[in-house]
Protein backbone atom coordinates (compact mmCIF):
# COMPACT_ATOMS: atom_id res chain seq x y z
CA UNK A 1 0.00 0.00 0.00
CA UNK A 2 1.88 3.27 -1.37
CA UNK A 3 0.18 6.46 0.14
CA UNK A 4 1.15 9.82 -1.49
CA UNK A 5 0.26 13.42 -0.20
CA UNK A 6 -1.78 15.62 -2.84
CA UNK A 7 0.81 18.05 -4.00
CA UNK A 8 -1.95 21.10 -3.22
CA UNK A 9 -2.68 20.31 0.01
CA UNK A 10 -0.50 21.59 2.18
CA UNK A 11 -1.55 25.40 3.40
CA UNK A 12 -4.71 23.96 6.19
CA UNK A 13 -2.64 22.82 9.34
CA UNK A 14 -6.10 20.99 10.08
CA UNK A 15 -5.07 18.07 8.00
CA UNK A 16 -4.33 17.12 4.37
CA UNK A 17 -5.26 15.05 1.19
CA UNK A 18 -3.58 11.78 0.28
CA UNK A 19 -4.42 8.74 -2.17
CA UNK A 20 -3.54 5.39 -1.60
CA UNK A 21 -3.92 2.83 -4.38
CA UNK A 22 -5.45 5.68 -6.40
CA UNK A 23 -8.15 6.62 -3.68
CA UNK A 24 -8.29 9.72 -2.23
CA UNK A 25 -8.20 10.17 1.28
CA UNK A 26 -7.97 12.83 4.13
CA UNK A 27 -5.99 12.87 7.40
CA UNK A 28 -7.66 15.26 9.82
CA UNK A 29 -5.04 16.41 12.51
CA UNK A 30 -5.46 16.24 16.25
CA UNK A 31 -5.26 20.77 15.99
CA UNK A 32 -8.23 20.09 13.92
CA UNK A 33 -10.03 17.51 16.39
CA UNK A 34 -12.48 20.06 18.00
CA UNK A 35 -13.51 21.47 14.69
CA UNK A 36 -14.08 17.86 13.45
CA UNK A 37 -16.22 16.98 16.26
CA UNK A 38 -17.92 20.18 16.15
CA UNK A 39 -19.21 19.86 12.41
CA UNK A 40 -20.97 16.42 13.56
CA UNK A 41 -22.29 17.01 16.55
CA UNK A 42 -23.70 20.28 15.45
CA UNK A 43 -25.87 18.86 12.88
CA UNK A 44 -24.06 20.81 10.14
CA UNK A 45 -22.28 18.21 8.41
CA UNK A 46 -25.43 15.91 8.54
CA UNK A 47 -27.56 18.67 7.07
CA UNK A 48 -25.03 19.70 4.34
CA UNK A 49 -24.69 16.10 2.61
CA UNK A 50 -28.39 15.80 2.90
CA UNK A 51 -28.41 18.99 0.87
CA UNK A 52 -25.57 17.62 -1.82
CA UNK A 53 -23.49 20.83 -0.52
CA UNK A 54 -20.62 18.50 1.29
CA UNK A 55 -18.80 15.46 0.20
CA UNK A 56 -20.06 12.54 1.90
CA UNK A 57 -17.01 10.87 3.95
CA UNK A 58 -16.30 7.89 5.91
CA UNK A 59 -14.16 7.38 9.00
CA UNK A 60 -11.79 4.34 7.73
CA UNK A 61 -9.16 2.24 9.87
CA UNK A 62 -6.11 3.41 6.86
CA UNK A 63 -2.89 4.30 8.64
CA UNK A 64 -2.16 8.01 8.45
CA UNK A 65 0.62 9.20 6.73
CA UNK A 66 2.14 11.37 8.81
CA UNK A 67 2.23 11.69 12.78
CA UNK A 68 -0.52 13.82 15.02
CA UNK A 69 -3.55 12.43 13.31
CA UNK A 70 -7.01 12.60 14.84
CA UNK A 71 -9.11 10.76 12.33
CA UNK A 72 -8.55 9.11 8.82
CA UNK A 73 -11.71 9.71 6.29
CA UNK A 74 -12.42 9.06 2.77
CA UNK A 75 -14.49 10.76 0.76
CA UNK A 76 -16.62 10.25 -2.11
CA UNK A 77 -14.41 10.14 -4.72
CA UNK A 78 -14.77 12.85 -7.53
CA UNK A 79 -14.22 10.95 -10.80
CA UNK A 80 -12.42 14.13 -12.73
CA UNK A 81 -10.94 17.11 -10.53
CA UNK A 82 -11.79 20.67 -12.94
CA UNK A 83 -10.49 23.69 -12.29
CA UNK A 84 -12.37 27.21 -11.84
CA UNK A 85 -10.62 28.30 -15.05
CA UNK A 86 -12.18 25.41 -16.97
CA UNK A 87 -15.90 26.28 -15.55
CA UNK A 88 -18.25 27.75 -17.72
CA UNK A 89 -20.47 30.84 -16.17
CA UNK A 90 -23.19 29.09 -15.42
CA UNK A 91 -20.84 26.78 -13.14
CA UNK A 92 -18.83 29.02 -11.53
CA UNK A 93 -22.15 31.04 -10.93
CA UNK A 94 -23.30 27.83 -9.11
CA UNK A 95 -20.48 27.18 -7.39
CA UNK A 96 -20.53 30.48 -6.13
CA UNK A 97 -24.16 30.15 -4.78
CA UNK A 98 -23.23 26.82 -3.28
CA UNK A 99 -20.75 28.41 -1.31
CA UNK A 100 -23.22 30.92 0.19
CA UNK A 101 -25.75 28.62 0.59
CA UNK A 102 -22.71 26.57 2.89
CA UNK A 103 -21.87 29.43 4.77
CA UNK A 104 -25.62 30.29 5.32
CA UNK A 105 -26.03 26.85 6.50
CA UNK A 106 -23.20 26.85 8.73
CA UNK A 107 -24.29 30.13 10.82
CA UNK A 108 -27.40 28.53 11.30
CA UNK A 109 -25.02 25.85 12.87
CA UNK A 110 -23.02 28.29 15.25
CA UNK A 111 -20.24 27.52 12.31
CA UNK A 112 -18.65 29.57 9.98
CA UNK A 113 -16.76 29.11 6.59
CA UNK A 114 -12.87 29.74 7.23
CA UNK A 115 -12.21 29.44 3.24
CA UNK A 116 -14.67 30.21 0.27
CA UNK A 117 -11.66 29.04 -2.53
CA UNK A 118 -13.72 28.14 -5.44
CA UNK A 119 -10.85 25.31 -5.70
CA UNK A 120 -12.77 23.67 -2.63
CA UNK A 121 -15.81 23.60 -5.09
CA UNK A 122 -15.48 20.27 -7.08
CA UNK A 123 -18.82 18.91 -9.57
CA UNK A 124 -20.13 15.62 -8.43
CA UNK A 125 -22.64 14.42 -10.35
CA UNK A 126 -23.76 17.69 -12.57
CA UNK A 127 -24.00 19.68 -9.19
CA UNK A 128 -21.34 21.33 -6.95
CA UNK A 129 -20.17 20.10 -3.86
CA UNK A 130 -17.31 21.36 -1.17
CA UNK A 131 -15.06 19.10 -0.78
CA UNK A 132 -13.20 20.46 1.73
CA UNK A 133 -14.21 19.36 5.03
CA UNK A 134 -11.59 20.75 7.17
CA UNK A 135 -13.31 24.32 6.04
CA UNK A 136 -15.11 24.91 8.95
CA UNK A 137 -14.47 26.20 12.48
CA UNK A 138 -17.01 27.84 15.61
CA UNK A 139 -18.50 31.44 14.89
CA UNK A 140 -17.05 33.37 17.37
CA UNK A 141 -19.70 36.47 18.36
CA UNK A 142 -18.60 39.60 16.42
CA UNK A 143 -16.27 38.12 14.28
CA UNK A 144 -16.08 38.56 10.75
CA UNK A 145 -16.35 36.38 7.54
CA UNK A 146 -12.57 35.33 7.05
CA UNK A 147 -13.03 34.41 3.78
CA UNK A 148 -15.35 37.53 2.58
CA UNK A 149 -11.96 38.65 0.73
CA UNK A 150 -11.61 35.01 -1.25
CA UNK A 151 -15.15 34.99 -2.02
CA UNK A 152 -14.90 38.21 -3.77
CA UNK A 153 -11.92 37.39 -5.54
CA UNK A 154 -12.30 33.54 -6.36
CA UNK A 155 -16.34 34.41 -7.45
CA UNK A 156 -17.86 37.82 -7.44
CA UNK A 157 -15.01 39.69 -9.17
CA UNK A 158 -14.91 36.72 -12.13
CA UNK A 159 -18.16 36.65 -12.38
CA UNK A 160 -18.70 39.94 -12.69
CA UNK A 161 -16.30 40.20 -15.15
CA UNK A 162 -17.55 37.82 -17.65
CA UNK A 163 -21.21 39.01 -17.51
CA UNK A 164 -20.42 42.90 -17.71
CA UNK A 165 -17.23 42.77 -19.84
CA UNK A 166 -16.26 39.76 -21.68
CA UNK A 167 -16.98 35.69 -20.80
CA UNK A 168 -13.48 35.29 -22.03
CA UNK A 169 -12.16 37.08 -18.31
CA UNK A 170 -12.85 33.95 -16.79
CA UNK A 171 -9.38 32.86 -17.93
CA UNK A 172 -7.96 35.63 -15.60
CA UNK A 173 -8.24 32.99 -12.84
CA UNK A 174 -5.36 30.72 -14.86
CA UNK A 175 -2.89 33.53 -13.80
CA UNK A 176 -4.28 34.54 -10.55
CA UNK A 177 -4.50 31.58 -8.64
CA UNK A 178 -5.91 33.30 -5.41
CA UNK A 179 -8.75 34.98 -7.49
CA UNK A 180 -8.80 38.51 -8.89
CA UNK A 181 -7.58 41.16 -7.46
CA UNK A 182 -10.33 43.37 -6.54
CA UNK A 183 -8.89 46.29 -7.53
CA UNK A 184 -8.13 45.33 -11.03
CA UNK A 185 -11.43 43.56 -11.59
CA UNK A 186 -12.76 46.81 -10.21
CA UNK A 187 -10.31 48.95 -12.97
CA UNK A 188 -11.78 46.19 -15.79
CA UNK A 189 -15.82 46.71 -14.61
CA UNK A 190 -17.28 49.17 -16.67
CA UNK A 191 -17.70 52.32 -14.57
CA UNK A 192 -21.41 52.39 -14.08
CA UNK A 193 -21.26 49.03 -11.58
CA UNK A 194 -19.67 51.40 -9.57
CA UNK A 195 -23.55 52.61 -8.61
CA UNK A 196 -24.78 49.38 -8.47
CA UNK A 197 -25.24 48.49 -4.38
CA UNK A 198 -23.88 45.10 -5.16
CA UNK A 199 -20.80 45.24 -6.78
CA UNK A 200 -20.33 49.08 -5.82
CA UNK A 201 -19.71 47.65 -2.39
CA UNK A 202 -18.29 44.28 -2.01
CA UNK A 203 -15.59 45.30 -5.79
CA UNK A 204 -15.37 49.05 -5.47
CA UNK A 205 -15.70 50.01 -2.40
CA UNK A 206 -13.87 46.91 -1.28
CA UNK A 207 -11.19 47.07 -3.38
CA UNK A 208 -10.54 50.84 -2.30
CA UNK A 209 -10.79 49.79 1.64
CA UNK A 210 -7.94 47.07 0.70
CA UNK A 211 -5.88 49.67 -0.54
CA UNK A 212 -6.50 52.33 1.96
CA UNK A 213 -5.25 49.80 5.02
CA UNK A 214 -2.66 47.80 2.65
CA UNK A 215 0.42 49.62 5.16
CA UNK A 216 -1.88 49.01 8.41
CA UNK A 217 0.34 46.55 9.72
CA UNK A 218 3.32 48.38 8.49
CA UNK A 219 2.70 51.29 10.20
CA UNK A 220 2.07 49.42 13.39
CA UNK A 221 -1.65 50.38 13.24
CA UNK A 222 -4.21 47.13 15.10
CA UNK A 223 -5.56 45.35 11.81
CA UNK A 224 -8.32 44.60 14.01
CA UNK A 225 -11.98 45.77 12.67
CA UNK A 226 -13.27 48.74 14.81
CA UNK A 227 -16.41 47.26 15.55
CA UNK A 228 -17.76 43.88 16.18
CA UNK A 229 -19.96 42.21 12.87
CA UNK A 230 -22.86 40.92 14.61
CA UNK A 231 -24.36 37.34 13.29
CA UNK A 232 -27.25 39.86 11.56
CA UNK A 233 -24.62 41.59 9.42
CA UNK A 234 -23.10 38.60 9.23
CA UNK A 235 -26.04 37.10 7.85
CA UNK A 236 -27.18 39.86 6.04
CA UNK A 237 -23.71 40.20 4.25
CA UNK A 238 -24.42 36.46 2.63
CA UNK A 239 -27.74 37.34 1.84
CA UNK A 240 -26.36 40.36 0.01
CA UNK A 241 -23.71 38.87 -1.92
CA UNK A 242 -26.16 35.90 -2.85
CA UNK A 243 -28.38 38.66 -4.80
CA UNK A 244 -26.01 40.20 -5.86
CA UNK A 245 -24.47 36.83 -7.44
CA UNK A 246 -28.08 36.24 -8.53
CA UNK A 247 -28.37 39.05 -10.82
CA UNK A 248 -25.30 38.20 -12.80
CA UNK A 249 -26.51 36.81 -16.05
CA UNK A 250 -24.93 35.28 -18.95
CA UNK A 251 -26.34 34.59 -22.18
CA UNK A 252 -24.52 32.34 -24.92
CA UNK A 253 -24.43 34.20 -28.10
CA UNK A 254 -25.40 32.65 -31.08
CA UNK A 255 -21.23 31.22 -32.34
CA UNK A 256 -20.14 29.58 -34.87
CA UNK A 257 -19.93 26.20 -33.21
CA UNK A 258 -23.07 26.85 -31.16
CA UNK A 259 -24.72 26.02 -34.73
CA UNK A 260 -22.20 23.54 -36.17
CA UNK A 261 -24.34 20.21 -36.73
CA UNK A 262 -26.70 22.86 -38.71
CA UNK A 263 -23.98 23.12 -41.57
CA UNK A 264 -23.48 21.63 -44.88
CA UNK A 265 -21.78 18.45 -43.17
CA UNK A 266 -24.48 16.06 -42.11
CA UNK A 267 -27.78 15.18 -43.15
CA UNK A 268 -29.87 14.56 -40.08
CA UNK A 269 -30.00 10.98 -41.08
CA UNK A 270 -26.00 10.71 -41.49
CA UNK A 271 -25.63 12.39 -38.06
CA UNK A 272 -27.68 9.62 -36.16
CA UNK A 273 -26.13 6.88 -38.21
CA UNK A 274 -22.77 8.40 -36.65
CA UNK A 275 -24.32 8.53 -33.54
CA UNK A 276 -24.57 4.74 -33.77
CA UNK A 277 -21.27 4.25 -35.10
CA UNK A 278 -19.71 6.17 -32.06
CA UNK A 279 -21.93 4.09 -29.60
CA UNK A 280 -20.46 0.64 -30.97
CA UNK A 281 -17.35 1.63 -30.74
CA UNK A 282 -17.91 3.43 -27.52
CA UNK A 283 -19.11 -0.32 -26.14
CA UNK A 284 -16.85 -2.31 -27.54
CA UNK A 285 -13.89 -0.32 -25.29
CA UNK A 286 -16.44 -0.40 -22.45
CA UNK A 287 -14.83 2.56 -20.75
CA UNK A 288 -15.17 3.94 -17.05
CA UNK A 289 -13.89 7.10 -18.15
CA UNK A 290 -14.22 9.27 -21.49
CA UNK A 291 -12.82 12.38 -22.64
CA UNK A 292 -14.73 14.07 -25.11
CA UNK A 293 -12.54 16.48 -27.02
CA UNK A 294 -14.25 19.31 -29.11
CA UNK A 295 -17.43 18.16 -27.62
CA UNK A 296 -19.55 21.22 -28.55
CA UNK A 297 -22.62 20.84 -26.30
CA UNK A 298 -22.13 17.37 -25.91
CA UNK A 299 -24.41 15.41 -28.32
CA UNK A 300 -21.91 12.87 -28.39
CA UNK A 301 -20.48 12.98 -24.88
CA UNK A 302 -24.12 11.81 -24.46
CA UNK A 303 -24.01 8.97 -26.18
CA UNK A 304 -20.56 7.79 -24.61
CA UNK A 305 -22.57 8.14 -21.00
CA UNK A 306 -25.34 6.83 -21.51
CA UNK A 307 -22.94 3.48 -21.52
CA UNK A 308 -22.44 4.26 -18.04
CA UNK A 309 -18.67 5.83 -18.70
CA UNK A 310 -17.88 9.10 -16.45
CA UNK A 311 -18.35 11.50 -19.54
CA UNK A 312 -15.93 15.07 -19.40
CA UNK A 313 -17.00 17.40 -22.11
CA UNK A 314 -14.30 20.15 -23.57
CA UNK A 315 -14.88 22.89 -25.54
CA UNK A 316 -13.02 25.74 -26.31
CA UNK A 317 -16.05 27.70 -26.86
CA UNK A 318 -17.52 29.27 -23.31
CA UNK A 319 -20.91 29.01 -25.07
CA UNK A 320 -21.25 25.66 -26.50
CA UNK A 321 -20.07 24.60 -22.72
CA UNK A 322 -22.81 26.61 -21.18
CA UNK A 323 -25.65 25.07 -23.64
CA UNK A 324 -23.88 21.76 -22.48
CA UNK A 325 -24.11 22.61 -18.60
CA UNK A 326 -27.77 24.00 -18.99
CA UNK A 327 -28.60 20.60 -20.74
CA UNK A 328 -26.95 18.51 -17.84
CA UNK A 329 -28.99 21.03 -15.36
CA UNK A 330 -32.20 20.32 -17.26
CA UNK A 331 -31.92 16.00 -17.23
CA UNK A 332 -30.13 15.80 -14.37
CA UNK A 333 -27.17 13.95 -16.11
CA UNK A 334 -24.88 12.93 -13.32
CA UNK A 335 -22.45 11.14 -15.64
CA UNK A 336 -21.24 14.46 -18.08
CA UNK A 337 -19.36 17.00 -16.55
CA UNK A 338 -19.05 19.73 -19.53
CA UNK A 339 -16.09 21.85 -19.13
CA UNK A 340 -14.01 25.18 -21.24
CA UNK A 341 -10.68 23.80 -22.86
CA UNK A 342 -8.35 25.00 -25.52
CA UNK A 343 -6.61 22.11 -26.47
CA UNK A 344 -4.31 23.90 -27.85
CA UNK A 345 -3.07 25.43 -24.87
CA UNK A 346 -4.35 23.24 -22.50
CA UNK A 347 -4.48 23.47 -18.71
CA UNK A 348 -1.11 23.85 -17.60
CA UNK A 349 0.25 22.93 -14.14
CA UNK A 350 0.36 26.01 -11.62
CA UNK A 351 0.41 27.53 -8.28
CA UNK A 352 3.27 26.29 -5.80
CA UNK A 353 6.03 24.63 -7.08
CA UNK A 354 3.74 24.21 -10.64
CA UNK A 355 2.56 21.41 -8.60
CA UNK A 356 -0.98 22.96 -6.60
CA UNK A 357 -3.14 22.73 -9.71
CA UNK A 358 -2.72 19.42 -12.19
CA UNK A 359 -2.78 20.28 -16.36
CA UNK A 360 -4.58 17.80 -17.85
CA UNK A 361 -2.90 14.87 -18.82
CA UNK A 362 -2.19 14.15 -15.13
CA UNK A 363 -5.61 14.37 -14.41
CA UNK A 364 -5.57 11.42 -16.60
CA UNK A 365 -5.45 8.59 -17.34
CA UNK A 366 -8.95 7.90 -18.82
CA UNK A 367 -9.69 4.98 -20.50
CA UNK A 368 -11.25 6.47 -23.72
CA UNK A 369 -10.47 9.38 -26.07
CA UNK A 370 -13.23 10.79 -28.19
CA UNK A 371 -12.01 12.96 -30.90
CA UNK A 372 -14.81 13.71 -33.38
CA UNK A 373 -14.87 16.45 -36.16
CA UNK A 374 -11.80 17.75 -34.16
CA UNK A 375 -8.69 16.50 -36.18
CA UNK A 376 -8.97 19.68 -38.93
CA UNK A 377 -8.88 22.40 -36.55
CA UNK A 378 -5.89 20.93 -34.82
CA UNK A 379 -3.70 20.24 -38.58
CA UNK A 380 -4.87 23.01 -39.97
CA UNK A 381 -6.38 25.62 -38.45
CA UNK A 382 -3.22 24.74 -35.89
CA UNK A 383 -0.52 23.55 -37.53
CA UNK A 384 0.17 20.43 -35.60
CA UNK A 385 1.38 17.63 -37.20
CA UNK A 386 -0.42 14.33 -37.26
CA UNK A 387 2.16 12.49 -35.36
CA UNK A 388 2.19 15.04 -32.55
CA UNK A 389 -1.57 14.71 -32.32
CA UNK A 390 -1.09 11.13 -32.15
CA UNK A 391 1.75 11.52 -29.43
CA UNK A 392 -0.65 13.53 -27.25
CA UNK A 393 -3.76 11.35 -27.78
CA UNK A 394 -1.83 8.31 -26.73
CA UNK A 395 -0.61 10.01 -23.62
CA UNK A 396 -3.89 10.54 -22.21
CA UNK A 397 -5.92 7.21 -23.06
CA UNK A 398 -5.01 4.14 -24.31
CA UNK A 399 -8.33 3.98 -26.22
CA UNK A 400 -9.20 6.75 -29.05
CA UNK A 401 -12.18 7.37 -31.15
CA UNK A 402 -11.12 9.30 -34.16
CA UNK A 403 -12.82 10.66 -37.02
CA UNK A 404 -10.69 11.83 -39.89
CA UNK A 405 -12.11 14.26 -42.00
CA UNK A 406 -10.35 14.76 -45.39
CA UNK A 407 -9.62 18.15 -47.53
CA UNK A 408 -12.79 17.21 -49.88
CA UNK A 409 -15.04 17.64 -46.71
CA UNK A 410 -16.82 21.18 -46.59
CA UNK A 411 -15.36 22.41 -43.08
CA UNK A 412 -12.15 22.01 -44.52
CA UNK A 413 -12.54 23.44 -47.78
CA UNK A 414 -13.77 26.25 -45.35
CA UNK A 415 -10.69 26.26 -43.21
CA UNK A 416 -8.18 26.40 -45.94
CA UNK A 417 -10.21 28.34 -48.48
CA UNK A 418 -8.52 31.58 -46.81
CA UNK A 419 -4.64 29.86 -46.51
CA UNK A 420 -2.30 28.29 -48.56
CA UNK A 421 -2.95 24.44 -48.25
CA UNK A 422 0.92 23.33 -46.59
CA UNK A 423 -0.23 20.23 -45.60
CA UNK A 424 0.86 18.09 -47.99
CA UNK A 425 0.71 14.85 -45.24
CA UNK A 426 -3.30 15.73 -44.27
CA UNK A 427 -4.48 12.93 -46.42
CA UNK A 428 -6.64 9.60 -45.22
CA UNK A 429 -3.15 7.36 -45.95
CA UNK A 430 -0.92 10.05 -43.95
CA UNK A 431 -3.52 10.28 -41.30
CA UNK A 432 -3.07 6.33 -41.14
CA UNK A 433 0.89 6.60 -41.27
CA UNK A 434 1.13 8.46 -38.59
CA UNK A 435 -1.52 7.02 -35.79
CA UNK A 436 0.13 3.75 -36.83
CA UNK A 437 2.69 4.55 -35.44
CA UNK A 438 1.31 4.35 -31.51
CA UNK A 439 -1.67 2.73 -32.17
CA UNK A 440 -3.07 -0.37 -33.86
CA UNK A 441 -6.15 0.10 -36.01
CA UNK A 442 -8.86 -2.02 -34.75
CA UNK A 443 -11.95 -0.52 -36.82
CA UNK A 444 -12.35 1.41 -39.38
CA UNK A 445 -16.25 2.93 -40.45
CA UNK A 446 -17.16 5.18 -43.22
CA UNK A 447 -19.47 8.05 -41.98
CA UNK A 448 -22.38 7.98 -44.16
CA UNK A 449 -23.60 10.67 -46.17
CA UNK A 450 -20.17 11.98 -45.67
CA UNK A 451 -16.49 11.40 -46.66
CA UNK A 452 -15.06 11.07 -43.01
CA UNK A 453 -14.03 7.72 -40.95
CA UNK A 454 -14.30 6.66 -38.03
CA UNK A 455 -11.94 5.21 -36.51
CA UNK A 456 -11.74 2.44 -33.36
CA UNK A 457 -7.90 2.97 -31.91
CA UNK A 458 -5.65 1.01 -29.36
CA UNK A 459 -2.31 2.37 -28.39
CA UNK A 460 0.31 0.20 -28.14
CA UNK B 1 -39.15 46.53 -4.69
CA UNK B 2 -38.60 49.83 -5.16
CA UNK B 3 -38.48 50.87 -1.19
CA UNK B 4 -36.02 48.50 -0.74
CA UNK B 5 -33.56 49.33 -3.98
CA UNK B 6 -34.32 53.00 -2.15
CA UNK B 7 -32.92 52.46 1.24
CA UNK B 8 -30.15 50.55 -0.53
CA UNK B 9 -29.27 53.36 -2.41
CA UNK B 10 -29.46 55.74 0.64
CA UNK B 11 -27.02 53.06 2.50
CA UNK B 12 -24.46 53.65 -0.69
CA UNK B 13 -24.79 56.59 -1.17
CA UNK B 14 -23.62 57.26 2.56
CA UNK B 15 -20.91 54.73 2.14
CA UNK B 16 -19.84 56.21 -0.92
CA UNK B 17 -19.28 59.55 0.71
CA UNK B 18 -17.21 57.97 3.99
CA UNK B 19 -14.52 56.42 1.10
CA UNK B 20 -14.29 59.49 -0.79
CA UNK B 21 -12.00 61.12 1.54
CA UNK B 22 -9.70 58.08 0.95
CA UNK B 23 -5.96 57.96 -0.01
CA UNK B 24 -4.24 55.53 -1.58
CA UNK B 25 -1.57 53.80 -0.07
CA UNK B 26 0.79 51.11 -1.29
CA UNK B 27 -1.32 48.06 -2.16
CA UNK B 28 0.93 45.11 -2.10
CA UNK B 29 1.31 44.55 1.59
CA UNK B 30 -1.68 43.45 3.02
CA UNK B 31 -4.88 43.21 1.51
CA UNK B 32 -6.73 41.19 4.23
CA UNK B 33 -6.96 43.85 7.06
CA UNK B 34 -8.91 46.37 4.31
CA UNK B 35 -11.36 43.19 3.62
CA UNK B 36 -12.00 43.21 7.12
CA UNK B 37 -12.20 46.29 8.65
CA UNK B 38 -14.70 46.80 5.54
CA UNK B 39 -17.23 44.14 6.39
CA UNK B 40 -16.71 46.16 10.12
CA UNK B 41 -18.07 49.41 7.92
CA UNK B 42 -20.67 47.84 6.17
CA UNK B 43 -21.86 45.82 8.78
CA UNK B 44 -24.61 47.90 9.70
CA UNK B 45 -25.78 48.40 6.57
CA UNK B 46 -26.02 44.93 6.31
CA UNK B 47 -28.08 44.25 9.01
CA UNK B 48 -30.10 46.88 7.67
CA UNK B 49 -30.85 45.14 4.94
CA UNK B 50 -31.69 41.75 6.10
CA UNK B 51 -34.29 44.03 8.26
CA UNK B 52 -35.49 45.70 5.49
CA UNK B 53 -35.93 41.88 4.02
CA UNK B 54 -38.01 41.14 6.37
CA UNK B 55 -40.09 44.14 7.12
CA UNK B 56 -41.18 44.20 2.73
CA UNK B 57 -41.86 40.32 2.82
CA UNK B 58 -44.07 41.56 5.43
CA UNK B 59 -45.42 44.20 3.72
CA UNK B 60 -46.12 42.37 0.38
CA UNK B 61 -47.61 39.33 2.21
CA UNK B 62 -49.79 42.03 3.66
CA UNK B 63 -51.47 42.79 0.49
CA UNK B 64 -50.78 39.48 -1.02
CA UNK B 65 -53.56 38.34 1.58
CA UNK B 66 -56.79 36.27 -0.37
CA UNK B 67 -54.41 35.95 -3.38
CA UNK B 68 -51.70 33.92 -3.31
CA UNK B 69 -48.84 34.05 -1.54
CA UNK B 70 -45.95 35.91 -3.48
CA UNK B 71 -43.80 32.63 -3.10
CA UNK B 72 -46.09 30.62 -5.09
CA UNK B 73 -47.00 33.47 -7.39
CA UNK B 74 -43.33 34.42 -8.44
CA UNK B 75 -42.86 30.58 -9.30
Amino acid sequence: MTSTQVAGSFRDPGGFVFIVDGVVHRQVNERARDDYDLLHTSGLYDALVERRLLVAHEEVDVPAPRPGAYRVIRPQQIPFVSYPYEWCFGQLKDAALATLDIQLLALDHGMTLRDASAYNIQFLEGRPVLIDTLSFGPRRDGEPWVAYRQFCQHFLAPLALMALVDVRLGQLARVHIDGIPLDLASTLLPGATRLRPGLGVHIHAHARSQQRHAGDASRGRSPAPAKAVSDRALRGLVDNLRATVSRLEWWPPATEWRDYYAGDSYSEEAFARKGELVAAMVERVAPRSVWDLGANTGHFSRIAAAGGAHTVAFDIDPAAVQLGYDEVKKHGDTRILPLVLDLTNPSPAIGWANAERATLAQRGPVDLVLALALIHHLAISNNVPLGRIAAYFAELAPALVIEFVPKSDAKVRTLLASREDIFDDYTQDGFEAAFSALYDIEDRQPVPGSERTLYLLRRR
Amino acid sequence: MRMRSRLAWTLWLTLCLSLLVVSPAAAYLDPGSGSVIFQAVIAGAMAASVGVKVFWSRIRRLFARGERAPEDATR
